[in-house]
């Protein structure tokens, strides 16, 4: 993969979490690289919420899929994973990828995550790769329980870290205004009432009738993924996870195309507010003036606009790691256009 | 009723640890341990051994197919830079997969030299700046804090290369932060000690500083330290057993070995320049330079005159190059091999080099006995690097070995890999707690670093 070079305005950083138990989170993984391709947004880290190693490997190899082999200026950030609480199911999404084979009988997919050792801690790497962003230059997307983000809030200094480099949280979960108890929610209470009331930025919900009423068309597997790469985990995955044809309700994409472009108007926008979880695990919205947290409507306006855009950009074809340097850095070498050590990969693209 | 001993045999009044040889001209020279200083019944145990601890730093990162075995474990062959401590494997920890953060750019741009050195043993990411030099206090001397008023040094540090303080060293940071380990504060790093003879005089000798002409002539008709204290020290032998009579000569004629090389040095520096202002007696010679210094390290440490030494092998980013290899080429711009197999080459005889001195040093803690250990035994000596691969500056997975048990506490002869992205600073939480040192955090730490020692 060729590196290339841009000075363009370094895009905003995505930290993803999930618990990877539907399907439409690996497409949201792909439509972020597809934002990535377009120099929308950069993934930082993708981190998991529960303690799997067979979707950690596999979310290492979508992960190395989308960003290239490692090597200068393209590292490969391991896969952060919990590992405590239960493993859950693995789909077959996970592993029958593994299974495909090059013409030659050689794997397509290689799994290199065997060992806990081989994932890394989501609250070093949360901090990590947040330190490494500008200030408001981030945002972040959890579908999935609460579990990490809540533990992450108390992470020595990291309140304070969110609170300067994450513009908001998209949640996908919870029922608005109101609705029956939703799963991401319900497998964390606390860990979700925690992060509503402490989450030191704004907050967006989507909640579950937004990725419901807006479902991927399984289709495009089969024409648009296929025709842009022969070989995409996202795209086998996504025939292994349950019979063909079928759409997928998008709960975890619409979060991340809003998070990305939150004022595409894809999406209505309710008023300011502040959302609770009660203790049953139903989401609660309270309208306030100076309230922090929001949640999405679907403009039925927007739907074939929303499916056009998951489409293009889960399926665009990985593009090569643009390589970026902060503006001081870039203007003072064009000021001298002298390097003292040509040889000095001096110029590494922030994280 | 217990047994009781009869009379008298426990009444042995034990050597006191601090017990040290006097002489006109010369400052006290501590003793190492000596089985007339444990009570008696307990002679071959040292009393509360102290456990001490080193940093041996390397630039520029390694080739690390030459460092990392394919294999977890208890070590077997070792790989190709680290063959020198083959001798040595059972008391090796190799630790993989540990990451300096505040070495990487955070927005700071090029300059990963600079941020790899300022940040090693003080877990923060430095200031970039020329002039305003802002690092942190550094693990090893919040350790010298606590239990350096138990020894003569607080701590040591040393090096080999380059004590410059200012001047841009790397893409806009200062020399502060390539050419020192520690840091005495944020703003303030001590600078190693580069000059053997300067060591020496420090740990043996009078404190005024002389002019070269003044040690040249002095040198001419110079005699060891040691038969300044002759009479103390034939006094000591009367009261001492054979055993101790022969750890005293042994140690003894360390100190005097390292006189003798110190004297062939100066008497090269005096050959090439007898008006050489400084440094004064610096080996030009890599291997002897560092023989001596390390000799001294392991003399310190023998004696207890101090428990926390650094040593900044070459300075962070250095060019040196190592024409005693046939390399011509400078260090640094030999990592930046582009994966070109000649030069890649290089640069893995370089780290082999390197190592080998080390090892040197390794056999004569391993040598020197303390009860029934070894030296070696009661001390945690790190040897590692601020870059792993020094091609593409990468701050992860950086190489890191362990010798010695920390007093009897790491299971070593095995290689233990952490969990991706674990903090540097984690080892370090680890060391301070075997140092009697106990903070909640450290620089980025987030915790202890589990599953080395013995349990």
């Amino acid at each position: 993969m060729q590196l290339e070079f841009t000075r363009a305005k370094t895009p905003t950083g995505v930290f993803f979490d999930s618990d990877f138990a539907t399907i439409d989170n690996l497409l949201a993984m792909a439509l972020l690289f597809g934002l990535q391709g377009k120099n929308e947004c950069r993934v930082a880290i993708v981190t998991m919420s529960r303690p799997n190693l067979a979707v950690a490997g596999f979310i290492d190899t979508v992960q190395r899929f989308y960003r290239g082999p490692a090597g200068n200026f393209a590292q490969v950030p391991p896969v952060g994973m919990r590992t405590v609480g239960a493993g859950g199911e693995t789909s077959p999404a996970f592993t029958v990828p593994f299974d495909k084979r090059k013409l030659d009988g050689t794997p397509v997919y290689k799994n290199e995550v065997k060992r806990v050792i081989e994932t890394g801690d989501p609250n070093t790497l949360f901090r990590n790769y947040l330190e490494a962003q500008y200030d408001q230059h981030a945002f972040v997307v959890l579908s999935g329980p609460a579990t990490n983000l809540a533990a992450a809030l108390d992470f020595p200094r990291m309140k304070d870290l969110i609170a300067s480099k994450v513009q908001h949280l998209v949640v996908a979960g919870g029922a608005f205004p109101n609705g029956p108890v939703e799963r991401h929610i319900q497998a964390d209470i606390p860990a979700a009432k925690k992060l509503f009331a402490e989450w030191p930025t704004p907050i967006v919900a989507s909640g579950y009738e937004v990725g419901s009423a807006l479902e991927f068309p399984g289709a495009s597997i089969d024409k648009e993924f296929a025709a842009a790469v022969p070989d995409n985990p996202v795209a086998d995955a996504y025939r292994a996870y349950k019979q063909m044809p079928y759409d997928s309700p998008s709960w975890a994409m619409s979060a991340a195309l809003y998070g990305a472009r939150p004022t595409e108007g894809y999406f209505k926008l309710s008023g300011t507010g502040a959302i609770s979880v009660r203790d049953d695990g139903r989401t609660a919205f309270a309208p306030s003036e100076s309230g922090r947290h929001r949640y999405l409507m679907v403009d039925p306006a927007q739907k074939d606009r929303i499916l056009a855009a998951y489409v293009e950009l889960a399926s665009a074809k990985p593009t090569s790691p643009r390589r970026f340097r902060p503006p001081d850095a870039a203007a003072k070498d064009a000021a001298k256009q002298v390097q003292k050590d040509p040889a000095d990969p001096a110029d590494k693209p922030e994280q | 009723m217990k047994n009781r001993p009869a009379p008298g045999f426990l009444q042995r009044k034990a050597l006191p640890r601090r017990t040290f040889l006097r002489g006109l001209g010369t400052a006290a020279i501590g003793l190492p341990f000596l089985d007339a200083m444990a009570p008696a019944l307990r002679a071959s145990t040292v009393p509360d051994a102290p456990v001490r601890m080193a940093f041996f730093y390397v630039p520029n990162g390694i080739i690390m197919d030459g460092w990392n075995p394919s294999y977890e474990g208890k070590l077997q062959e070792l790989p190709r830079a680290l063959k020198s401590l083959e001798p040595f494997k059972e008391d090796i920890l190799q630790i993989g997969n540990l990451t300096h953060n505040t070495g990487r750019a955070l927005l700071d741009g090029p300059g990963d030299h600079g941020r790899c050195c300022g940040s090693y043993l003080t877990g923060v990411q430095v200031k970039k700046s020329l002039v305003e030099i802002k690092s942190g206090v550094s693990f090893d001397q919040i350790v010298a804090k606590e239990v350096g008023g138990k020894t003569r040094f607080p701590s040591l540090e040393l090096g080999m290369e380059d004590a410059r303080q200012a001047g841009d060293c790397d893409s806009g940071y200062s020399c502060a932060y390539t050419n020192n380990l520690a840091w005495s504060s944020e703003t303030q790093p001590l600078p190693p000690m580069l000059d053997p003879r300067s060591l020496f005089e420090r740990m043996f000798g009078k404190s005024q500083k002389m002019t070269p002409a003044e040690r040249a002539r002095q040198s001419m008709y110079r005699r060891s330290i040691l038969d300044f204290v002759t009479e103390d020290t034939h006094k000591l032998e009367s009261n001492l057993g054979p055993s101790d009579r022969r750890k005293l000569d042994e140690y003894l004629s360390s100190i005097r070995e390292v006189e003798r090389q110190l004297e062939r040095a100066e008497k090269d520096t005096r050959r090439i320049d007898p008006d050489l202002e400084k440094p004064y007696g610096i080996p030009a010679d890599f291997a002897e330079h560092f023989k001596l210094m390390s000799d001294m390290v392991t003399i310190a440490f023998q004696a207890d005159q101090t428990r926390v030494v650094t040593f900044l092998m070459t300075h962070e980013g250095s060019s040196r190059p190592y024409r005693e290899l046939d390399i011509p080429d400078g260090h640094h711009p030999l990592t930046h091999h582009r994966n070109q197999p000649e030069l890649m080459e290089k640069v893995r005889r370089i780290n082999e080099y390197h190592v080998k001195q080390f090892a040197g040093f390794v056999e004569k803690m391993k040598a020197a006995k303390e009860g029934d250990r070894s030296l070696l035994d009661n001390c945690m000596i790190v040897y590692g690097a601020g870059l792993s691969d020094g091609n593409a500056h990468l701050h992860e997975d950086l190489p890191t070995i362990m010798v010695g048990r920390g007093g009897n506490y790491f299971k070593t002869g095995r290689r233990v890999l952490a969990r991706r992205e674990t903090p540097m600073c984690n080892l370090f939480m680890t060391m301070m707690d075997r140092m009697g040192v106990h903070v909640e955090n450290f620089g980025d730490s987030t915790g202890r670093l589990e599953g080395l020692d013995l349990a």
